[in-house]
């Protein structure tokens, strides 16, 4: 066992410690729980119920993408992406293509970055839409989550009808898209819009007044805004304790400064903020997705780029505002067929770092609260 | 033979027999029916593979409980670990010796039925926590600890509640509070102006408590621990503990009937003119519109095996209905009948709460045991005092 | 939770109850009973594999150019052919297809220029041994049998 977290250093161990001496407790959460979203693994120190600290373990699921990227051609490693924060696969092959046409330098068509938005923001919705269901699980709820399945159904379904496959879309390639949209695109995407205005009240109705919901989230796993920022905390854990950034905003992409639409903030940093500011996310990505499918133009879906995709040596960091937070890929090319170093910042990673920090002092029930509010997809962090 | 027949022990004795033979069919079929329930509640069909509708899911689950490997931790207090979920079983059971199922079948009708009720759920906690203590293992432990605070916390208010109803009936004796409803004229949950509604609403919270259902779940929490006491209990004892809480919820149930809801007695139990329409003409429709249902679902099946049984399912129903018909019967039946209506409602009641809320933390759950509902349940206990004396003046 | 009075009543319990009491309809329920109900898939959707043959001739429409082995990330695909020497073309002789390697991903769909190789709507492709899952050039061809369901 890993002593690093232990700190205040543990006493030294009783003679004969038995489970009822009133020393630590040290339990450990994950891989095989039902409330750490795969195979995470958390090293707890408990007294009593009371959280004294928190370890992460990770790499249960670790694949080595970032390696099998060097031996993989620029076009072959895009599936791959998807495979990282399977949840909201789109966003990831956002992230990859516009790394590697920042190194290409070719210009995209408005019509597929217009594409891209509205994929991308569906995308947040369904994400978005699996970490409710799932929260409100580990907080106890056994409702909100099949009824986020069922919503989230129908935008696995647009996913499906536009590019053949619901969860790892692969639904861009490097230069554009591959497919043209299907005939009922734009009714699909609006009527998905329309379904999630409506059905979002009864997720109000099912947890937001509730009050044993509402106990159970304010004032648990607060993470202020300077500890945001000191532990790399991006997305809306970061706009949940009041900071105003959302790389939508600040380095608009893919044509984001066409759309008007806001970025829901909030003041305390704590769970049920995070709650509020991802159900509030979900409404503005409806809002983008209707402005982009009103002004969809018309025009080519790919830009001029070869069949071979060999970019000039060089490096490119792109990062977008994926739905758990910032996620940026990094490539180095050496001039040849395949990257020569890729390297992924994983939203999930990075916030799930601020965990013992957030856990310290709270109670078990806390803990599992506060994983699903980091909102994490282990694909992602073990990579 | 004449003897045997006659002796007072038979009845007893015929319906405790049937009381254990019938009792774990009935927790099966109320886990199927929470499935069900649940299923609705969420948008979803629940189990419809086995049987028609998944009318024999019970069956298949019983029989894979009872075929799994019985593992027991080498950790473990080995006699604790054996004992500990019959414990459960044989406290949660023996409350219904004293259940007033209806007013010709009851096992016995002790003058202190009640007090019996109540000290046997609070030994029933004690299987929790002997169960969770032994099995060695931390989660375990942290769900009994959390059993053994919750349980005793939520006895306090259940105890107040209850003895707002005694109060009300004036007796201990299980069949003497309905009898006393009847006098009264009004179920209990409505008599004082209706100010034993917050007794009434403040039981089903603490029994909800009681019996570790949601949103109360804490000792079996299982997103939090695992599943809690029961963690290392597999199969047959596991099955066990599974039928312990439907035992508890079935007793909770009926103790909050009997007292507060009229037992056995059919609504509004003096107007005589309801007499046939309630005791008549209500289950026979009900088991008629049943029968149709079925008739209906027979239609819907593919597999001719399950066309029978649904209507086999049909003819049971329609069977009921006639039975219920037929003048001499139906007094001996009826009552019974009222008195599993009112538990279902009841027990519908916690699969619905479970279905909707989140679940409390541990500090919380104590929080509203002692800084809520005991306050509120010694109010409503003091408030019904004066009530009463009022009326007596 | 402002209010007293609502407090008091639970009205914001009452309000999930409420709630959850709606979903009961039975026209909400959403399950699809897969086996015996096959959910329809998209025209797009990228499921197995078929080698499209001339729908007169029943010849094949491969040239045997394997570009889409070199596209595949997983190079799961092994064309062999041999080269006829009447009309100096390649003439394909076996093609596998390792399903259980696939990821499905459509990029040997895409290179290919005669569209011979096609990732079709079929879904189920189970099998009880690993070499079960690799597909020579016959089973492209005809496609799986089509499984049945015992109830
Ligand atoms: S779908 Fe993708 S992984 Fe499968 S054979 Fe084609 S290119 Fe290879
Ligand atoms: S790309 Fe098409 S034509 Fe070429 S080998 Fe593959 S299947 Fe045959």
């Amino acid at each position: 066992m890993p002593d690093t977290i232990l700190a205040p250093p543990p006493p030294p161990p009783a003679p004969e410690a038995t489970l009822l001496d009133s020393n630590e407790l040290v339990i450990n959460m994950g891989p095989q729980h039902p409330s750490t979203h795969g195979v995470l693994r958390v090293i707890l120190k408990l007294d009593g119920e009371t959280v004294l600290g928190a370890e992460c373990v990770i790499g249960y699921l670790h694949r080595g993408v970032e390696k099998i990227a060097e031996n993989r051609t620029y076009q072959q490693f895009a599936p791959y992406v998807d495979r990282m924060d399977y949840v909201a696969a789109v966003s990831n092959g956002l992230g990859y293509c516009m790394a590697v046409e920042k190194l290409l330098d070719v210009e995209i068509p408005e019509r597929a970055q217009a594409v891209r938005v509205i994929l991308a923001e569906i995308n947040r919705i369904a994400s978005h839409l699996l970490w409710l269901g799932t929260h409100a699980l580990d907080i106890g709820a056994i409702t909100p989550v099949f009824l986020c399945f069922r919503e989230r159904e129908e935008a696995l379904k647009i996913f499906e009808k536009y590019c053949g496959a619901r969860l790892t879309t692969h639904a861009f390639r490097i230069g554009g898209l591959q497919y043209e949209t299907h005939d009922t695109f734009e009714k699909d995407c609006l009527a998905f819009c329309d379904l999630m205005d409506e059905k979002l009240k009864e997720y109000h109705a099912l947890l937001t007044g509730n009050r044993i919901w509402v106990n159970r989230t304010k004032g648990i796993g607060i993470l202020n805004a300077a500890d945001c920022k000191d532990y790399g905390v991006t997305g809306p854990v970061l706009r949940a304790a009041g900071e105003k950034w959302d790389i939508r905003k600040a380095q608009p992409y893919s044509g984001y400064e066409k759309y008007d639409f806001d970025i829901p903030t909030a003041e305390n940093g704590d769970t049920f903020d995070r709650y509020m500011v991802r159900m509030e996310e979900v409404t503005q990505s409806c809002r983008i997705v209707r402005q982009a499918v009103e002004g969809l133009p018309a025009g080519p879906i790919k830009g001029k780029i070869g069949k071979v995709i060999k970019p000039p040596p060089g490096e490119a960091y792109v990062s977008i505002e994926a739905p758990k937070g910032e996620l940026g890929y990094y490539v180095v090319s050496d001039g040849s067929l395949n990257p020569y170093r890729l390297r992924v910042r994983p939203p999930s990673f990075v916030n799930l770092g601020a965990l013992d920090k957030m856990c310290r002092g709270s109670l078990v029930a806390d803990v599992v609260a506060i994983i699903g509010t980091i909102d994490i997809v282990l694909g992602e962090v073990d990579r | 033979m004449e003897e045997l027949l006659s002796s007072p022990y038979l009845p007893p004795l015929v319906a405790t027999l049937l009381i254990i033979a019938l009792f774990p069919l009935v927790a099966g079929y109320m886990v199927l029916a929470e499935r069900k329930v649940l299923a609705d509640l969420q948008v979803r069909l629940g189990p419809m593979r086995v049987g028609p509708y998944g009318a024999l899911q019970p069956l298949a689950d019983a029989l894979k409980l009872m075929l799994k490997e019985d593992i027991i931790p080498s950790g473990a207090d080995k006699w604790v670990f054996w004992m500990a979920p019959v414990l459960s079983t044989f406290t949660a059971l023996s409350a219904f010796a004293v259940l007033p199922l209806s007013d010709k079948f009851y096992v016995a009708d002790v003058n202190i039925g009640i007090l019996f009720i109540l000290a046997m759920s609070s030994i029933g906690a004690l299987g929790l926590i002997l169960g969770g203590w032994s099995s060695n293992s931390k989660y375990s432990l942290m769900g009994s600890l959390r059993a053994a605070a919750q349980m005793v916390s939520y006895e306090v208010p259940l105890g107040f509640a209850t003895v707002t109803g005694i109060m009300c009936a004036g007796t201990l004796s299980m069949q003497g509070i309905i009898q006393a409803q009847y006098e009264r004229g009004v179920w209990g949950a409505f008599d004082n102006y209706l100010l034993m509604l917050i007794p009434t609403v403040l039981f089903i919270i603490a029994g909800t408590a009681e019996t570790n259902r949601a949103p109360f779940d804490l000792p079996e929490a299982e997103s939090e621990i695992v599943a809690g006491f029961h963690t290392e209990y597999s199969g047959f004892r596991f099955a066990l503990y599974f039928l312990a809480e439907y035992a508890a919820i079935f007793v909770i149930s009926g103790i909050c009937v009997t007292l507060f809801f009229g037992g056995w007695l059919r609504p509004f139990p003096n107007v005589g003119f309801l007499e046939t329409p309630l005791n008549v003409g209500l289950p026979v429709v009900l088991f008629a519109a049943i029968a149709l249902a079925c008739i209906k679902g027979a239609t819907r099946q593919i597999i001719t095996g399950f066309k029978l049984g649904m209507f086999g399912l049909a003819g049971a129903a329609l069977l009921l209905a006639a039975l219920f018909a037929v003048p001499v019967i139906n007094p001996l039946i009826v009552g019974l009948f009222w008195f599993l209506a009112k538990v279902a409602v009841l027990v519908y009641m916690f699969i619905w709460y479970r279905g909707t809320f989140p679940r409390f933390r541990y500090d919380q759950l104590m929080d509203v045991g002692w800084k809520w509902l005991i306050p509120m349940s010694l109010g409503g206990l003091i408030v019904n005092s004066i009530a009463q004396m009022l009326a007596r003046s | 939770m402002a209010n007293p009075i609502n407090t008091f009543l639970l009205t914001d319990l009452l309000k999930g109850l409420w709630t959850t009491f709606k979903n009961q309809k039975p026209s909400l329920v959403v399950t699809e009973q897969y086996p015996r109900e096959r959910p329809p898939v998209m025209e797009r959707y990228r499921g197995a594999p078929r080698l499209n043959t001339h729908p007169e001739t029943a010849e094949t429409l491969c040239i045997s150019c394997n570009l889409c082995a070199l596209a595949c990330p997983e190079q799961l695909i092994v064309v062999t052919s041999e080269r006829n020497p009447e009309t100096r073309r390649k003439d394909l002789t076996n093609f596998t297809y390792d399903t259980s390697r696939c990821m499905f991903c459509g990029l040997c769909e895409d290179a290919c220029p005669v569209d011979a190789l096609e990732l079709t709507q079929d879904f189920e492709m189970a099998t009880f041994t690993r070499e079960g899952q690799i597909w020579d050039r016959q089973m492209l061809e005809e496609g799986p049998l089509p499984t049945e369901y015992r109830h």
